[in-house]
């Protein structure tokens, strides 16, 4: 059972046709058992009309036509490929904060998952185009020698040995860096 | 469902394909073209082989004063692979693509006198970057190598 409060608050929608059943239903079994309310209907009602037939004879002199072929044209007008875009990203930024965190989270699994290799990548980021690093030599016993040129960024690995292979004495095969 | 939030599912989908293709690209086997330029540096003459003009700079580290291009060879390695280089003088190079990561290559080097190895490196490339490898006397001078990777 509404009370009078409530039951006014309701009215107006009540009127328009816009409660759902049951609370249509208690507005009006209220206004039945209610003479106050019903006044307040009553009163409401007399405002409607009055609206209504000012706004019916001022309707008559708007010229509707060019506003609704405007409408119209505007509904049917197909949009450029840009202005689609702009709408789709401008939903997209506006849109709920789920649909930013969903791709924010899958990034930092991601980053999670492949944390190797962002920790490698840090690591040899100063090496990144750059120098050619030297992880081993062997070289079965002779002499070698390892070189890395800041300028050129060269790395050189220079091995000595003479014509018969074995001989690391002669000066011929040496560089002078 | 809303047509926001089927956005931003969408949105949500693209980002985690785009983000897996990439990781699965940086981590694919991928094959190397290894580059290797054969030269012949010497004290004989003043002669600079045109032809390595891109390796000016690093070569006149070396300090002698002629450079000859005496032969130049690419071959495409795979993951786990390798490649056999014939090199004057009776040698060879063999070269193996032990990983490919962070724009880095990484390859074993094997330089060989007939069956014998001389020298056995591993080395870490940039992509498109080199390193030389110098010694071996021939032919009055020494072979000078100029070893590159590209990963495709």
């Amino acid at each position: 059972m509404k009370n009078c409060d409530s039951t006014r608050e309701s009215l107006g929608a009540w009127l328009d046709g816009e409660l759902d059943r049951a609370e249509s239903e208690a507005v009006r079994v209220h206004l039945e058992g209610c003479v106050a309310c019903k006044e307040e209907r009553r009163q409401l009602e007399k405002l409607q009309a009055a609206l209504k037939s000012v706004l019916d004879s001022e309707a008559s002199r708007i010229a509707f036509p060019p506003f609704w072929s405007s409408v119209q044209q505007r509904i049917t007008e197909k949009s450029a490929w840009r202005e689609d875009l702009v709408d789709w990203l401008r939903s997209v930024f506006s849109g709920p904060r789920i649909a930013w965190a969903i791709p924010a989270v899958i990034l930092l699994l991601l980053g999670v998952l492949s944390g190797d290799s962002l920790v490698s990548g840090f690591r040899n980021f100063g090496q990144r185009n750059n120098f050619a690093s030297v992880e081993s030599i062997d070289a079965y016993g002779r002499n070698v020698a390892l070189l890395r040129e800041d300028e050129t960024k060269t790395t050189v690995i220079w091995l000595y040995q003479n014509q018969e292979g074995e001989d690391e004495s002669t000066t011929e095969t040496r560089p002078s860096f | 469902m809303s047509q926001r939030l089927k956005q931003g599912l969408l949105f949500s989908s693209l980002t985690f394909f785009v983000a897996a293709y990439l990781r699965a690209a940086e981590n694919s086997p991928q094959t190397v073209s290894v580059k290797i330029e054969t030269i012949l540096a010497s004290n004989q003459s003043g002669e600079f082989d045109s032809r390595l003009k891109a390796l000016e700079k690093q070569l006149r580290v070396l300090k002698y004063r002629s450079y000859r291009l005496l032969k130049e060879e690419s071959q495409n390695v795979p993951s786990q692979g390798s490649a056999s280089f014939e090199i004057p003088g009776g040698r060879s190079l063999i070269v193996w693509l032990q990983d490919f990561r962070n724009q880095q290559v990484a390859l074993k080097v094997r330089l060989q006198g007939g069956q014998k190895p001389l020298l056995d490196t591993t080395i870490r490339l940039p992509n498109k970057g080199n390193f030389i490898l110098g010694g071996p006397p021939h032919d009055g001078g020494v072979l000078v190598l100029s070893i590159s990777a590209n990963a495709q």
